[in-house]
């Protein structure tokens, strides 16, 4: 028998992925409602906290206006949409379901699956992101200093930060092969993430050299950068290289997770699922 | 005929020796919670520090005074997550697969029966570790803290504690209408997030929400206002009606809901 | 050319923890666990021709499941060989996956929360499936089973049985050439199970696919299969054609008389089964059938004499009560 003829195609299947994502999102609208005010309860505690320190400093803490935080953390929940990725604590439910056992009979990996999912409910969640952000922006009044250069860098930064998580977190997932007590190196990586990425609070009300080795560390690519890139913070230059250091690091832990992954499969298809 | 508090206090300890039993065999896990829970703490303070290291007050509260906050917030988390989630969890999950007819069927109250049937016993170290930040808050303050502070704060940690299982338990009864819950609680648990701060940092409207709507500021502000002495003691007065107030509430979700039950259906 | 399946002494151990008991033991396990050796599956050996139904039959915990993993990819042997239209299965080539299908019963591949059409689509472009092939598959599956009406309904809403059917039509869009089924009627009414077992009929009419199915059923195997593989603690039993069975595990046959004038002490016949004034159904030993019944015919007035194989469950609980009285498994 020959090989029958394959009309495969990446982009192809990313489409039906991404369209398997968005319909199941639009078909449970109200309940993915309820999570995104879930997430976003996050950056307006945050803002609450730094609009205070502002107020108690005169109208301005580390360089940020009271307005300029407000800028700061109604652009973190669109940044925050976008990054939002596959759960690494979902790998043990999916490895006990025999989810995992389903994916790995056919001919595609489940990363692909995985993210063309996200890719596609990311159109949902913008479009019930709206109007959370609207509320914000009456609340909080933030100020921004837009450009078209800077929306159109952004566009594409965002997509950058959920690329670079998404891979992020993928990695971290892999940690269950090897543990079931995955959760602590989850919750020290995320503990990281959380300081060094701009998701608590702007690098530049932390530390000095909490700010450089932010620099060298995937996380500020997730948050801080896009962050900035829209309320103009950034000149030209470091747009470019930010933009360009997404995808380096990107690509650099998709090496990674693809030679991880390997060995992950090894581990698990030693003892079955 | 024993009374009806001392059975249910009997019943509650019960379950919970039960539950803790079967988690000592676990004893990885213990050192996993302690690891996750020290990771937390340490985040938390270095917020805290970052803080105060650009002011040195926040919203009335100095830094010590912040940590009594925290020390409280991890405290009544811990208790949440050790006494109060893992039967909200086991709830919603009975209410979805229709396998709640153990707490109904029962002589013992069902409300009583669904709240105490779960424990987490590894959670406890948080409860452990959040009174430890309390001693350390306490011992930086010294100043005029004294018994009567303790005892209030005793008090209105326990007020705390009951008016947080009775917001948890009511809209973890809202499953018996709108089946799947799992993103309010998700909510829920985001906003608990904000008594990690005192009220008094969030402008207008949600200070309000987070008094009367969602009382985070009875149930994490108060206490540590009580022990780090800046207690207006009328809040405390105010406290324990709003701690009866949730407590019949709660007990009338819960009577609305089972009668909503249907049981074990397809 | 090589056989579509080719298995060659293929075998699988898992180490288990002991479980300790005792609280000194349980302290002693922190620090040294001990393991003992599982032999899930034990040098198999067995091959399929192209175009074969073969059943493997087994009880549970039998490794009739992990040796379909290991033919899937899913799992690595502890040693041996086999091949799958000439790959090594768990080398999980892409080429391969896409030429082959596993279903496995209660389970589900396609997407919870919507209708399996948009799960079709998406095997589609998972499998490359050219839209010509993709749209004539769909069409006559779905006749065929005669779902139409709940093709478009999400798939959480779906009865057990129309969610296999829906399942099974997902799994055979790309066309594979092998098939591996797992209890695929499992849970299923027996109306279900036969419109299933049809399905399964057909296509391996239709396109010659080689199909590999597990059951406790015997239905399932009797209806789909002209050969089984009897496996149990791990190794092989029987492989053979599905007639050979009962000769091969059963020493007895089922011989039924109807006479009016039967002798009324039978016992050195054989074992009597079932006796009224006009019938008797004796268990008689294989070898001796035969004798046995020409001697009753010259011995009573018979107006009716059948001689019969006994039922196959009974041959086969028979198999796994002899093989598995030695110790009781996980």
């Amino acid at each position: 028998m020959t090989t029958p003829k394959t009309e495969f195609s990446w982009l192809r299947f990313y489409r039906a992925g991404a369209r398997i994502g968005f319909q199941r999102d639009v078909q449970y609208r109200t309940m993915t409602f309820v999570f995104l005010l879930a997430f976003l309860v996050e950056p307006v505690i945050y803002l609450a906290v730094w609009q205070n320190v502002a107020a108690s400093q005169g109208g301005s803490v580390g360089g940020y206006s009271e307005a300029a935080l407000a800028a700061y953390y109604i652009t973190w929940t669109l940044v925050r949409v976008f990054n939002l990725a596959f759960d690494p604590y979902a790998w043990e439910w999916r490895i006990r379901r025999g989810r995992l056992n389903d994916f790995l009979s056919t001919p595609i990996h489940p990363f692909h699956r995985d993210f063309s999912f996200f890719i596609g409910s990311k159109f949902v969640w913008t479009a019930l992101w709206f109007p959370v952000a609207a509320v914000l922006t009456l609340i909080f009044r933030p100020e921004f200093n837009l450009s078209l250069f800077n929306i159109a860098a952004f566009g594409v930064a965002i997509w950058g930060g959920f690329a670079v998580r998404f891979v992020l977190l993928y990695l971290m997932g892999l940690a269950n092969f090897w543990t079931t007590r995955a959760s602590a190196v989850f919750g020290v990586v995320i503990a990281g993430e959380l300081l060094l990425s701009g998701r608590l609070v702007p690098l530049a009300l932390m530390p000095e050299w909490v700010d450089s080795l932010a620099s060298w560390l995937p996380f500020k690519w997730t948050f801080q950068f896009p962050i900035e890139v829209l309320i103009g913070r950034l000149d030209s230059d470091a747009v470019w290289s930010g933009l360009g250091l997404q995808v380096l690091w990107a690509l650099g832990m998709g090496v990674a997770l693809w030679w991880g992954w390997k060995k992950a499969i090894v581990k698990y298809a030693a003892v079955g699922g | 005929m024993s009374s009806k508090p001392a059975g249910a206090v009997r019943l509650a300890l019960l379950h919970w020796r039960i539950g803790a039993l079967n988690e000592m065999q676990y004893r990885l896990n213990f050192w996993v919670q302690l690891f996750n829970s020290a990771i937390a703490l340490a985040t938390g303070l270095i917020a805290i520090a970052l803080v105060y290291g650009h002011t040195t007050s926040l919203g009335g509260w100095s830094q010590p005074q912040l940590l009594a906050v925290m020390g409280v917030h991890i405290t009544i988390g811990g208790i949440l997550k050790t006494f109060i989630q893992p039967n909200m969890n086991r709830l919603m999950e009975d209410v979805q697969e229709g396998t709640l007819d153990y707490a109904l069927t029962r002589p013992a109250d069902s409300q009583l029966m669904v709240s105490v049937k779960e424990v987490s016993l590894w959670s406890v170290v948080d409860i452990a570790l959040g009174l430890g930040v309390i001693g350390w808050s306490v011992n930086e303050l010294r100043g005029d803290i004294g018994w009567s502070h303790a005892v209030g704060f005793i008090f209105a940690l326990l007020c705390g504690a009951a008016i947080i299982y009775a917001i948890w338990l009511s809209v973890s009864t809202l499953s018996f209408k709108i089946v799947r819950t799992d993103s309010m609680m998700q909510l829920l648990n985001g906003i608990y997030e904000a008594g990690r701060w005192p009220v008094t940092v969030y402008p207008g409207f949600l200070r309000a929400s987070l008094t009367f709507l969602i009382p985070l500021a009875f149930a994490v502000t108060v206490p540590a206002e009580t022990i780090t002495a800046k207690i207006n003691w009328w809040m405390l007065v105010i406290g324990a009606g709003v701690t009866v107030l949730a407590l019949v509430g709660v007990r009338a979700v819960w009577r609305w809901g089972i009668s909503n039950y249907s049981g074990a259906s397809a | 050319m090589a056989n579509p399946i080719e298995v060659e002494g293929l075998s699988k151990s898992f180490k288990v923890p002991v479980r300790e008991t005792g609280v000194r033991e349980s302290v002693r396990s922190l620090f040294r666990r001990d393991f003992r050796d599982v032999r899930a599956v034990e040098e198999i050996s067995f091959e399929l021709a192209p175009g074969e139904i073969v059943g493997f039959l087994g009880p549970n915990g039998a490794g009739k499941t992990t040796t379909i993993k290991m033919l899937t990819g899913l799992l690595h042997p502890s040693s041996g060989e086999a091949r799958v239209l000439g790959y090594r299965p768990w080398d999980r080539e892409r080429d391969l996956l896409r030429r082959i299908a596993l279903v496995m019963g209660q389970r589900n591949n396609l997407a919870w929360d919507l209708p399996a059409v948009d799960s079709f689509v998406l095997n589609q472009a998972i499998y490359g499936i050219p839209e010509e092939a993709f749209r004539a598959r769909q069409a006559k599956y779905v006749e065929t089973l005669d779902v139409g009406d709940i093709v478009t309904k999400p798939v959480r809403n779906l009865s057990l049985g129309e969610r296999m059917k829906m399942e099974i039509v997902g799994a055979l869009l790309h066309g594979p050439e092998v098939l591996f089924l797992d209890e695929p009627t499992i849970g299923l009414d027996v109306t279900m199970q036969r419109r299933l077992r049809n399905f399964i009929l057909e296509y391996n009419a239709d396109t010659g696919a080689t199909v590999l199915l597990t059951s406790h059923y015997m239905a399932d195997v009797v209806a789909l299969a002209q050969r089984v593989i009897v496996i149990d603690h791990g190794a092989i039993l029987f492989d053979g054609p599905l007639s050979q069975l009962a000769d091969r595990f059963s020493a007895h046959k089922k011989l039924t008389i109807e006479a009016s004038d039967l002798p009324d002490d039978l016992s050195h016949w054989g074992r009597v089964l079932e006796r009224t004034p006009y019938k008797v159904v004796l268990e008689v030993a294989r070898e001796s059938v035969s004798k046995t019944a020409a001697q009753m015919l010259n011995q009573a007035t018979v107006t009716d004499l059948s001689i019969e194989e006994p039922p196959l469950e009974d041959v086969i609980d028979r198999v796994f009560t002899r093989a598995g009285n030695d110790d009781a498994e996980d």
